[in-house]
């Protein structure tokens, strides 16, 4: 699918399909859960950081389907090229109506980058000033998971990581998708 | 000639027990020096805080009898001399902003103010130059108070600001915020303000 089809159909989506909600209250609420998990590992930012992606894996275990059934996507993409603009222009357009920039492809288009101009998680969030959180904590990082699990259930396993985040005071916010594998259906053992 | 116009002096944020929680301080022309620097010590403008406390109190209950609403723009607190005056705001939480003027805290141009004044085509600068002869007007003070508002509504949302150990229910002790993005903004709205400003 083309990137800017990919786009009208993100866009039609989003106005016609999704059900809306607060902003703020998206915003406050997972920015409770960072803070809490913050405090519940006591600024082990490192774990913090794999619970989140933990919490993210089990939303996109779930959130693949309604993705599915909104977008009346009934094929397969073609190659991980367009799964990509798919996620940037459909899929988080739909659920957070942003359109991140998908960029840095590497020549065997295994992996590439989501450029986050704005993140919705990330208003009016200031990390805390210990001196390790702004190295440590991914603070979005559940996004990551997110993409994780709802990949994995259409066959394809990838790895997802942020590399820097404009919290930590770097220029932008991204993040780094990797194609591991496509996982072949594994056909139920034979009764013989 | 060179004239001089109000500038801020100060910026002060107090908790609703009464515990400070942010303090700005700016630097006012001095005639003497022709330089810039501070027209009290952080401890007199500490003082000049605490003692609008009082005030404070003193408007919530001429309000809440006089039934004109609890709180908001309160106007001018006191006028500590012939060059400070302090102005407060207080949130419906109980948080004050306090706002310490200095009357002559800002050098302009004498000859620049006083082509404005005679054109009056720039209504901006006319009212400054107004300003600074007849001190501020009624509601002067309403951009910078809404300006510290909003930062102080900015800083309450993010997650990792606990409002408890700010303001403890307990009423005892309460920590300064250390918000680098909040003191940034104070400096923004202080260093930015100036008679007549409409939004900052």
């Amino acid at each position: 699918m083309a990137s800017s089809k990919a786009s009208r159909l993100g866009e039609e989506v989003w106005k016609t399909r999704m059900d809306k909600v607060n902003a703020e209250l998206v915003v406050l609420t997972y920015g409770t859960i960072v803070a809490q998990l913050c405090k519940d590992f006591d600024s082990d930012y490192i774990e913090v950081n794999k619970q989140l992606d933990k919490m993210g894996y089990n939303i996109g275990l779930r959130l693949i389907d309604d993705y599915l059934a909104k977008s009346n996507t009934m094929r397969r993409c073609s190659n991980f090229r367009e799964t990509a603009e798919m996620i940037a222009r459909v899929g988080f357009k739909i659920f957070l109506n942003i359109t991140p920039t998908v960029t840095n492809w590497t020549s065997d288009g295994k992996q590439f980058s989501l450029i986050f101009d704005e993140n919705p998680f990330a208003d009016f969030v200031e990390l805390p000033d210990d001196g390790r959180a702004q190295d440590e904590l991914w603070y979005s990082n559940i996004l990551c998971g997110v993409l994780r699990g709802a990949l994995e259930m259409v066959q394809m396993q990838v790895e997802a990581h942020f590399v820097s985040d404009v919290l930590r005071g770097n220029d932008t916010t991204e993040m780094r998708v990797t194609l591991i594998r496509y996982i072949d259906d594994e056909l139920p053992p034979e009764d013989d | 000639m060179a004239t001089t116009i109000p500038s801020i002096a100060c910026l002060g944020v107090i908790g609703r027990n009464n515990n400070p929680l942010h303090t700005s301080i700016f630097p006012s022309y001095d005639p003497a020096t022709n330089s810039l620097r501070p027209v009290r010590t952080p401890l007199q403008f500490s003082l000049i805080l605490s003692s609008t406390l009082d005030i404070f109190d003193l408007r919530a209950r001429q309000n809440a009898a006089a039934g004109v609403g609890l709180t908001g723009d309160l106007g001018l607190l006191h006028a500590v001399d012939d060059r400070l005056a302090a102005y407060g705001f207080e949130t419906n939480t109980g948080t004050r902003f306090v706002v310490v003027v200095d009357m002559r805290g800002r050098r302009v141009d004498g000859a620049a103010a006083a082509a404005a004044a005679q054109t009056g085509a720039a209504e901006g600068s006319s009212k400054r130059v107004a300003g600074a002869a007849t001190g501020l007007r009624e509601g002067e003070m309403r951009p910078v108070f809404k300006a510290m508002q909003a930062a102080y509504i900015q800083l309450m949302q993010n997650p990792f600001f606990e409002p408890d150990e700010h303001s403890p229910p307990a009423g005892q002790g309460g920590k300064r915020i250390t918000s680098k993005k909040f003191a940034e903004e104070m400096r923004r709205i202080g260093e930015g303000w100036t008679p007549g400003a409409v939004s900052l």
